[in-house]
């Protein structure tokens, strides 16, 4: 093959590659102030929670299913960890656990209603989304509560140059990664994703993964949920929302496919969070209008679901050439 | 064969809402045996075996192994008991790889992690053992279904199983692999397996079976020694008639005009095909599978690439060129993988029927006259005798034969002028194919032209007017509609094989 079809073929695979590329290049020359290390740290910080939150969500998606709630989850699950700061006193480990317990529970809840009750994931946590966001509204009265001087440094907090929660995030999509890749857990959940009676003719235990990997995207959500907090240093009415919309958008264009069993996490979760921040903090630089973003993102979306779909035809291409065999 | 059998089923009893599956079947196996069971489309056999590997629940009866009575309420009892299932559809998981699929129901880990080393390895080992040496780290999804079957009786023959089932595995193998599955089965019988064989084939069971089981509508009606039975005698049980192989169609109807012409096409594997199809006219496309056959028709329709070759039709008077696109429009097509390609699984039986001819059925405002729909879906169910409980059922829920039916019954309620079939009796029973093969006949009786692959000659032998003989993409020789079954086979036989460079 030669390098161009080569490259031509690498950038099919990865339809976010090329508009990742694209979109560095585009606001790389018409800024200075954009390729500076300084931005670049400043960008991976801003994308932590979402990275997170989107890794969560990637393991649902990986057996095809959706989570739209993990905006909710993560609001509710900082507010109960920082009320109990504030309003009890607690510790910030024991308050911190207790966040992520909610959001376990939180993600519990979904995977009953999904594997008991047998209703469709997305109409689930679109109802989760609103009912868990009511709760949280409830909780803190709609009030900003700011977190206790000792802990809001942390949002602060640094490793040399790199943020400390840049450094968390980075572990969490590693781990993962590994979870879905290396693990019994991880490849079973892949199989559903590529279809839910295959696996269970085969034998696969299909209602307690789904139920795990809805557990899963509750927890990870909420320690999304506390970085954002502590990047805030407060909590507020508006933590969390849209969120989930914006980890659905990165899953899509990170090619790991909303029907399940496709993908891979770390380089879809990194790279599609890194296109959709690149775009907004390149905007800001540009001194572009604040809502252009939303029409650049809406864009980029569809490019990657073209690119997506370009090699769809490839792969059906490619599968029926290699079916021939000789007589 | 007097030893006490090990498995026995007995009284058995399935009902869904409308359908009685199962009533009172009966089903013995003994180790080192293996065991056919037959039965026309819709008998019940797959759900008699999903019973057997814990897939579906009966209503009634007893299932017995070794003497110890057993449940089984998930697969994953049955494979506990030593059951091991080759599914007649398939289950396969298209985005991982050969060894993630063969060992899909229990990863090797180590620390906790799959060990993929171990995997690949062991997989490698077992494919071996049937003959297979595919690459075990390449994704199903682009295997042909022959490779596929392989990785499924892989992943059953993993757990060195007491009880292997079969269901319908020849019906895309080659005949190599067909060899080659073969002597799996004998080699199983040697390590004392019971083994279960469900198939269409009959002449298959006398070769590979000792005893044979009949269902005939849910009902065990006979259980034999293969040695005191004849294939008529398995057929006449199946279906109460005898089934012949003469030939359907005079090969002397004298073909009308010229419907289609192709010139010179090439791309992909095929090289230099020229071919005319003329009304009136049954056409069979002859060739070992892997021949090209099933591309040529990909290829007219447009589902894989053309690099060179044009292609007329015959709107009116005369030949026009035609893109492949147009032509699937007014084509009648039925394709090999009619699961994958053909149906709406979670539809109803009459919604699938009338999917291609939804234009006639409209009237004002392109609201669909149901009448008119369920007029339709009755006439195709009667007249190609698909089993279902009304034309609301939902075909995912029909047996594989019927959903097969289907497919073929909707393109007939169409009318095209040409018809392109791909194995169009690919798993259905002997009296269903010879309806098939009827109607098939009837259609070129009635001014249609039609294309017909198929990897049985018995059955091209009982319709076609014509034969075109492929081999490594090209067609390589023409026979008439007067040529026998040694004609044929000495025709591939003879084909030129160049050096495998391509
Ligand atoms: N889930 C289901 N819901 C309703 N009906 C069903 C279901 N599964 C099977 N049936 C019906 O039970 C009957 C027996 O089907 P089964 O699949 O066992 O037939 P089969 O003997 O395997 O036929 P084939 O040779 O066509 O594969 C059919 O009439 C089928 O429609
Ligand atoms: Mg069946």
């Amino acid at each position: 093959m030669s390098v161009a079809g080569r490259i031509g073929g690498l950038l099919l695979q990865h339809g976010f590659v090329a508009v990742l590329v694209v979109v560095f290049i585009v606001f790389a020359v018409f800024t200075d102030t954009f390729f500076t290390f300084g931005n670049i740290v400043d960008m991976l910080h801003a994308m932590s929670p979402l990275m997170v939150i989107s890794a969560g969500l990637a393991l649902v998606v990986m057996a095809g299913k959706l989570d739209i709630s993990v905006g909710s989850v993560a609001y509710v699950a900082a507010s109960c960890g920082t009320l109990l700061m504030l309003r009890l006193g607690w510790p910030p480990v024991p308050a911190l656990l207790a966040a992520l317990s909610v959001g376990a529970a939180l993600g519990a809840i979904n995977g009953l209603i999904v594997v008991v009750l047998r209703v469709n994931p997305l109409i689930t946590t679109l109802g989760t989304m609103i009912a868990y966001r009511g709760v949280g509204l409830q909780l803190t009265n709609a009030e900003v509560a700011r977190l206790p001087e000792g802990v809001r440094v942390l949002g602060n907090w640094s490793v040399g140059p790199v943020f400390g929660d840049t450094l968390i995030a980075l572990a969490i999509v590693i781990a993962v990664h590994l979870l879905h890749r290396r693990t019994v857990f991880g490849r079973q959940l892949t199989a559903i994703g590529n279809g839910e009676d295959v696996a269970r003719r085969i034998g696969m235990p299909v209602d307690w993964l789904v139920f795990a990997a809805f557990v899963f995207s509750g927890v990870l959500a909420a320690v999304g949920g506390v970085l954002d907090t502590l990047q805030i240093g407060a909590i507020s009415a508006y933590l969390g929302k849209g969120l989930e919309f914006n980890a659905v958008a990165v899953i899509v264009v990170g090619g790991i496919s909303l029907f399940g069993g496709r993908g891979a996490i770390l380089s879809g979760v990194v790279l599609g969070a890194l296109v959709f921040e690149m775009i907004r903090n390149g905007l800001n630089h540009v001194g572009a209008n604040p809502y252009a973003y939303r029409l650049v993102s809406g864009a980029v979306i569809f490019a990657a679901m073209y690119a997506d779909a370009l090699k769809s035809g490839v792969r059906g291409a490619a599968a029926r050439l290699l079916t021939r065999r000789d007589a | 064969m007097t030893q006490a059998a090990y498995l026995r089923m007995e009284g058995l009893s399935k009902a869904y809402p409308g359908v009685v599956a199962l009533r009172g079947a009966r089903l013995e196996a003994r180790r080192g045996e293996a065991v056919a069971l037959m039965g026309a489309n819709g008998a019940g056999k797959s759900t008699l075996m999903n019973v057997l590997g814990g897939v579906t629940l009966p209503d009634e009866g007893s299932v017995t192994i070794d003497g110890a009575a057993v449940h089984l309420r998930s697969p994953r009892e049955a494979l506990a008991h030593g059951i091991a299932f080759v599914h007649q559809e398939l289950a396969m998981l298209p985005s991982m790889t050969v060894a993630e699929n063969v060992f899909a129901d229990g990863f090797p880990t180590r620390f906790g992690v799959v060990d993929s080393a171990r995997m690949h390895r062991e997989a490698t080992t077992l494919l071996a053992r049937l003959g297979c040496n595919l690459p075990t780290g390449r994704l199903v999804e682009t295997l042909g279904p022959g490779d596929r079957q392989m990785v499924e009786i892989a992943r059953a023959l993993r757990r060195a199983p007491r009880i292997m089932i079969f269901d319908e595995p020849t019906s895309s193998l080659t005949s190599r692999e067909k060899a080659r599955l073969f002597d799996i089965v004998q080699g199983l019988k040697r390590d004392n397996v019971a083994i279960i064989y469900i198939t269409h084939f009959v002449d298959e069971i006398f070769e590979i079976c000792e005893r044979v089981t009949v269902m005939r509508n849910g009902a065990t009606v006979a259980d034999r020694a293969i040695a005191q039975t004849s294939p008529a005698d398995v057929v006449h049980l199946m279906l109460g008639e005898a089934d012949s192989a003469e030939r359907l169609a005079d090969a002397s109807t004298g073909p009308g005009p010229v419907v289609l012409d192709v010139a010179n096409l090439s791309g992909g594997l095929l090289r230099d095909i020229n071919l005319t199809v003329s009304a009136g006219e049954v056409v069979g496309l002859w060739g070992l599978l892997g021949s090209g056959r099933t591309e040529l028709v990909r290829a007219l329709i447009g589902l894989d690439p053309i690099e060179s070759g044009t292609l007329r039709w015959r709107a009116d008077s005369e030949l026009q060129p035609i893109t492949p696109a147009n032509l699937h429009r007014i084509a009648g097509v039925v394709t090999e993988d009619r699961r994958g390609e053909g149906l709406l699984l979670p539809l109803t039986t009459r919604a699938n029927l009338s999917l291609t001819s939804l234009r006639s059925l409209l009237y004002a405002f392109g609201v669909i006259d149901r009448g008119k729909e369920e007029r339709l879906a009755t006439d195709m169910i009667g007249q190609m005798h698909i089993k279902v409980s009304g034309s609301g059922q939902t075909v995912g829920t029909l047996s594989g034969g019927n959903q097969q039916k289907v497919v073929v019954g909707r393109w007939l309620a169409t009318n095209p002028r040409l018809f392109l079939l791909d194995e169009p009796t690919r798993g259905l029973d002997v009296g269903a194919k010879t309806e098939i093969l009827k109607l098939t006949a009837a259609l070129a009786h009635a001014g249609a032209a039609v294309l017909v692959i198929s990897s049985e000659p018995e059955e091209l032998l009982r319709i076609c007017d014509r034969y075109l003989v492929m081999s490594r993409g090209r067609i390589t020789a023409q026979l008439p509609g007067t040529a026998n079954r040694t004609d044929l086979l000495a025709a591939v036989a003879a084909a030129p094989t160049p050096s495998r460079a391509a």
